[in-house]
């Protein structure tokens, strides 16, 4: 117990630094951009100068980088993350709206990507170089291959426009009136194609990590004594070469979580999933440097729970770390 | 020796070898078959494949010849992925090792660092830096690296830490040798495998996050590569599918040669190491 | 009359119309929108974008039509009329309208919306309303334009569809009018009542039960759901999710595919008075651009049946000049051309001395395509390989949105670009901004080429105040044979939009801003 509480802790001080560093890295990013919040906004609307002017000055555009940092992170600290020019709303707002979203696509193909590319992987690397080993890791790897974008696009002409089985975008009917149960298959219905979209690229990743995890366990002394004493392969494969194959997955799995974001700007743009991910484009071509920071920010609390969740994990589930006991 | 041998007998290894061979003298080869700029007007537009036999695979939107594209596909998507990649493991590698064999300050300090440049989604910090800096081949091959190279480094890192413990790194401590020597000359080759399996990874992903960013209009206007031709292609996805069918097939192909030789290195070296 | 230029596929571009039915009621229409404008306020934002959505919720004074008395059709103001001498006009406005809130519609309304928000705040209006001194309201049904200056009321006439946007004046009086809530979910007299929007996912406007027009509208519900993706809205329309795509937010590519799948209807109809412009925009201060020859050479080496077969697919028409061929009004019809000449290109480029080097290269410019379409970018393409052609290597700028704005109109980091202005009716207010001097850097779709012809400037300005319709095309006919003649920049095709619908959606596409007006008696066939 102790043990978890010390890692929080740890956790929670090392972020510190690190959400310093995202913060000043992000807002140089952004700032050394050609082109601003007005210069991304007048596009769309036309204007004079004198508009220009009158925006810039509206939006607070018109202090010096350094001022307009120092104000942010003051009412950062104050837990504020600001306004957002382009959605003329509070950040918080904008965000919470998205991030159920967000959350429910990133989750499902982790689970989907975890669950199956781990189940394959022990399938794969029970009997090394079998023709199920090597039809599973190379079906996997040309599915990884797939650009993300084409997958989703080919899903979607195929199981919505061809079969219509699935919606071919939103994440929920719009203006449907439903509630409750109703509502929650209304949305898993049209989490299908997206999810799969997402999870299969990366299923390939963890079924042949623990493929070759296993690869190497296969090859360890314990292992070969267990294959002497005579116990069973499929309690070996289980019991002994999975178990172990299973914990660099897990640390797989927390440094996934930050790239899964990434790889759902393209999927929620295919699919139009109204996520963080394609709000973070959205910022990013609208040049909304407070937006995007406010993404970034809280994506990062969310890799952080993630990581220490997959220490304490790592911790109960890999006898070496931290116990004192050396295990074989 | 033992390595080589032990991959030439794997066949996924061959199978990788002989696609990735296949394709490098394919882009090597592209200026020698196609002297013109792939991007020029070669013909009617949308000729489909196999019709015309001067315009083999037939062409675009705008009468560009598939064919070319392909091959000349080829040279900037093997670049794009094979710099991005070593730069993102060099670098990482390098860091990973510093980290991990240093240990105390400038561990903490590295590893944030790291933290930082992955607690931003990889591909969002690709995207930003490309929108920020203007899509140029540079421009995406360093966006790649930024976003690929903590990955590395972590792993180098922990490697690193479980061999720095390890007797033949205790004897080399004990014979005097300078600390950096043993960072670099006794612990990063021992670390390198894994790190070295993730390169297949890293240049699969180097060719499909440039083929996400012409996807959202981010590429190299001045030069054809794959992910551009697929992102064109998506248009017309359901009248002409073989305009991104093509150049995903090329795609596709390469990037499981990449894996599958990447693969094989690696298995080959492991068993290389388990000997000495 | 105004149709034609667009709707060259007749064959797979049959509206609706023709077929006279009875009208259903009820029903929830389901449209496609490929963008959510930060403003929804078409008073301030006078955008397509902006109107695609807000026109069913907010009304001008008047809308373009197919029939009505030059090209228009009461709205909000049911006549219109200059005086002699330019500097009034009276508008006669619609009885028994009132707001969405229930509140009357009355002259102080209009009073209000064009001194307080059309005149400062508004894109366009800050142009065309710049001398508008005072309204007077001698009655609720009466508005009284006056202004300090001539205004030709021509001007004035083609403007009022996009530009005369009424607001209710008692939810603007108070407060900042550029923060007002109403700006996001707007209050008008049109057919729609704004309901809601969720971001990322859609709009929703329903029916207001007391609208003016009798009967109308005819639909219960417009949904506009938010598709950013180009390839979805062909998708979604297939699985029937969405009754219209307009805007071509079917991929022109795939048109021919999609007018064949039962069920889908293709219009071309629908956008005359919506026309859009693809130009190349040269910077004059590149020592080679400002060489007229150089720029004959360029126009020369565009091919435009190539632009317009293989880019636009047939669904444009090659420009000769800067007004478009369906601007009956002011197309000046006889302007010389340059025709594709690859050689004559050549040739006017050894003329002006710019020799082939050792690789058969002259010279190297940076060229910059709008990010906003893909016959931009595609043109852009094209327009690079065209270039290579004549000895001219052009490397091609991907910019997005902002960055575009900021290299092309503000800093000028360009030698060509590609850009895709509207024609907005009148030159006035939008092609001559193209050509004329002296505007401010960092306003887009401006001149900011550094071009500056005095002859052109005095033309342009002299037009803004002639009174008499006759005189004010001649000079803008004479304004166009100039710009043909001295290529400030290079005019190479005109286009409108494509809309996609299911067929069961009717009275698509029948009046010339059929996109960006009303609704009011589109229905659905169920």
């Amino acid at each position: 117990m102790t043990r978890t509480l010390l890692l929080i802790r740890r956790r929670l001080v090392t972020s510190i630094p690190v959400m310093i560093i995202v913060i000043i890295g992000t807002f140089l990013l952004l700032e050394a951009a050609p082109g601003d919040a007005v210069d991304a906004y007048v596009v769309s609307t036309g204007g004079d100068a004198g508009l220009i002017e009158a925006l810039r000055q509206r939006w607070g555009l018109d202090q010096s980088p350094m001022t307009r940092l120092a104000t942010y992170v003051w009412a950062l600290l104050h837990l504020d993350l600001g306004y957002s020019v382009t959605f003329s709303r509070p950040i918080l707002d904008v965000i919470l709206e998205r991030l159920p979203n967000t959350l429910l696509l990133m989750g499902s193909a982790t689970a989907l990507s975890f669950g199956l590319g781990s189940l394959l992987g022990v399938a794969a690397g029970a009997h090394p170089g079998s023709f199920r080993d090597r039809f599973l890791s190379i079906g996997s790897l040309a599915l990884y291959a797939v650009p993300g974008f084409w997958l989703g696009l080919v899903l979607t002409v195929i199981f919505s426009v061809q079969l219509r089985w699935f919606p071919s975008s939103g994440i929920e009917t719009i203006a449907s009136g439903k509630s409750g149960i109703a509502r929650a298959l209304d949305i898993a219905n049209h989490l299908v194609l997206p999810v799969a979209a997402l999870g299969f690229i990366y299923l390939a990743l963890y079924l042949r990590m623990m493929r070759a995890g296993m690869a190497e366990v296969w090859r360890l002394d314990f292992v070969l004594a267990a294959k002497v004493r005579g116990i069973s392969r499929r309690r070996i494969v289980l019991r002994h070469v999975a178990r172990n194959a299973l914990l660099p997955l897990i640390t797989m799995l927390g440094l996934q979580s930050a790239s899964m974001l990434g790889g759902s700007v393209v999927i929620e743009t295919v699919f139009s999933v109204p996520g963080l991910g394609r709000l973070a484009q959205e910022a990013v071509a609208g040049r909304d440097t407070p937006l995007l920071l406010g993404i970034i920010l809280v994506s990062a609390v969310l890799v952080i729970v993630i990581n220490l969740i997959v220490d304490i994990l790592y911790g109960v589930l890999d006898p070496r770390v931290g116990s004192g006991e050396a295990a074989t | 020796m033992i390595a080589v041998h032990r991959f030439l007998r794997s066949p996924e290894g061959l199978a990788g070898a002989g696609l990735l061979l296949i394709f490098a003298i394919l882009a090597l080869s592209a200026p020698f078959f196609f002297p013109r700029d792939p991007l020029s007007i070669a013909g009617p537009a949308l000729i489909g494949p196999f019709q015309d036999w001067s315009l083999p695979l037939g062409t675009d939107r705008l009468g560009r010849d598939v064919l070319a594209g392909i091959l000349h596909g080829a040279r900037t998507s093997l670049t794009v992925g094979i710099a991005a990649a070593a730069a993102a493991i060099a670098f990482g590698a390098i860091v990973g090792t510093l980290a991990g064999f240093a240990g105390g300050l400038m561990d903490e300090a590295l590893m944030r660092i790291t933290e930082a440049f992955q607690t931003v989604p990889g591909f969002l910090l690709a995207l930003a830096f490309v929108s920020v800096v203007g899509p140029s081949l540079a421009a995406v091959v360093i966006a790649i690296a930024l976003a690929a190279w903590t990955g590395p480094a972590r792993v180098a890192r922990a490697e690193v830490l479980s061999i720095r413990e390890r007797d033949y790194v205790a004897s080399a401590r004990v014979a005097g040798m300078h600390p950096l020597a043993i960072a670099f000359r006794e612990v990063l080759p021992n670390a390198l495998p894994p790190v070295l399996a993730l390169s297949s990874v890293i240049v699969a992903q180097a060719i499909l996050i440039e083929a996400a960013l012409s996807f959202l209009g981010l590429g190299d206007p001045n030069r054809v590569t794959w992910g551009g031709m697929i992102a064109e292609g998506r248009a017309v996805l359901r009248s002409a599918p073989y305009l991104s069918i093509f150049p995903g097939i090329a795609l596709v192909l390469t990037v499981l040669g990449v894996y599958l030789a990447g693969e094989a290195t690696v298995e080959a070296s492991a068993v290389r190491k388990g000997i000495a | 009359m105004l149709a034609g230029t667009a709707s060259l596929l007749a064959s797979t571009a049959l509206p609706s119309i023709v077929r006279a039915q009875e009208p259903k009621t009820g029903g929830r229409l389901i449209a496609a929108a490929d963008s959510e404008p930060r403003n929804l306020n078409p008073a301030i934002v006078a955008s397509n974008g902006v109107f695609f959505v807000a026109s069913k919720v907010v009304e001008p004074l008047a809308e373009a039509s197919f029939t009505g008395e030059n090209g228009l059709e009461p709205r909000l103001a049911t006549s219109w009329e200059g005086s002699a001498d330019g500097l009034s006009v009276t508008f006669k406005l619609r009885e028994g309208v009132t707001w969405h809130d229930g509140k009357p519609f009355t002259s102080e309304d209009v009073a209000f919306s064009a001194l307080e928000i059309w005149k400062p705040l508004q894109n366009l209006g800050r142009v065309v309303f710049k001398d508008l001194e005072a309204v007077d309201t001698p009655d609720a049904q009466t508005a009284v334009f006056r202004f300090s200056r001539p205004t030709p009321f021509q001007l004035i006439r083609n403007a009022l569809p996009a530009l005369t946007s009424v607001v209710p004046k008692h939810i603007y009086a108070n407060g900042d009018i550029a923060e007002n809530p109403a700006n996001n979910a707007p209050i008008g007299t049109g057919p729609f009542k704004f309901a809601e929007h969720k971001p990322g996912e859609y709009y929703r406007l329903e029916k207001n039960p007391d609208y003016w027009g009798d009967g109308l509208p005819n639909l219960d519900e417009i949904v506009y759901r938010v598709l950013p993706d180009r390839a979805a809205a062909a998708g979604a329309l297939e699985a029937e999710e969405i009754h219209l795509a307009a805007f071509s937010a079917v991929p022109l590519a795939d048109l021919q595919r999609i007018s064949q799948v039962p069920g889908i209807e293709v219009i071309s109809k629908g956008y005359e008075a919506l026309t859009y412009q693809l130009v190349v925009e040269i910077n004059h201060r590149r020592k080679e651009l400002a060489d007229l020859k150089v720029r004959q050479a360029i126009a020369h080496a565009i091919d435009k049946d190539f632009v317009v077969k293989t880019i636009f697919l047939d669904y444009a028409t090659a420009a000769s000049g800067p007004v478009p061929h369906n601007s009956t009004e002011f197309f000046a019809p006889d302007l010389p051309g340059y025709a594709f000449d690859p050689a004559r290109a050549n040739a006017l480029l050894d003329e002006a001395g710019y020799k082939r080097g050792d690789n058969g290269t002259r010279f190297s410019l940076k060229l910059l395509p709008a990010p906003y379409f893909n016959e931009t970018k595609q043109f852009g393409d094209y327009l690079r390989q065209a270039l290579a052609e004549i000895g001219i290597d052009a490397e091609l700028v991907n910019n997005d949105v902002a960055a575009h704005q900021k290299a092309v109109y503000t800093d000028h980091a360009f030698d060509l670009a590609v850009a895709p202005p509207v024609f907005r009716g009148d030159p006035a207010i939008s092609t001559t901004i193209l050509v004329q001097s002296g505007i401010p850097d960092g306003v887009p779709f401006s001149n900011q080429g550094g071009y500056k012809n005095a002859e052109l400037d005095a033309l342009i300005a002299k037009a803004a105040e002639t009174l008499d319709p006759a005189a004010r095309i001649a000079l803008y006919r004479d304004f166009q044979t100039k710009v043909v003649e001295d290529l400030p920049l290079i005019n190479v095709a005109e286009w409108g939009f494509i809309t996609v619908a299911r067929n069961s959606v009717k009275n698509v596409s029948n009046n010339p801003r059929w996109a960006v007006s009303n609704w009011a008696d589109t229905w659905i066939d169920a």
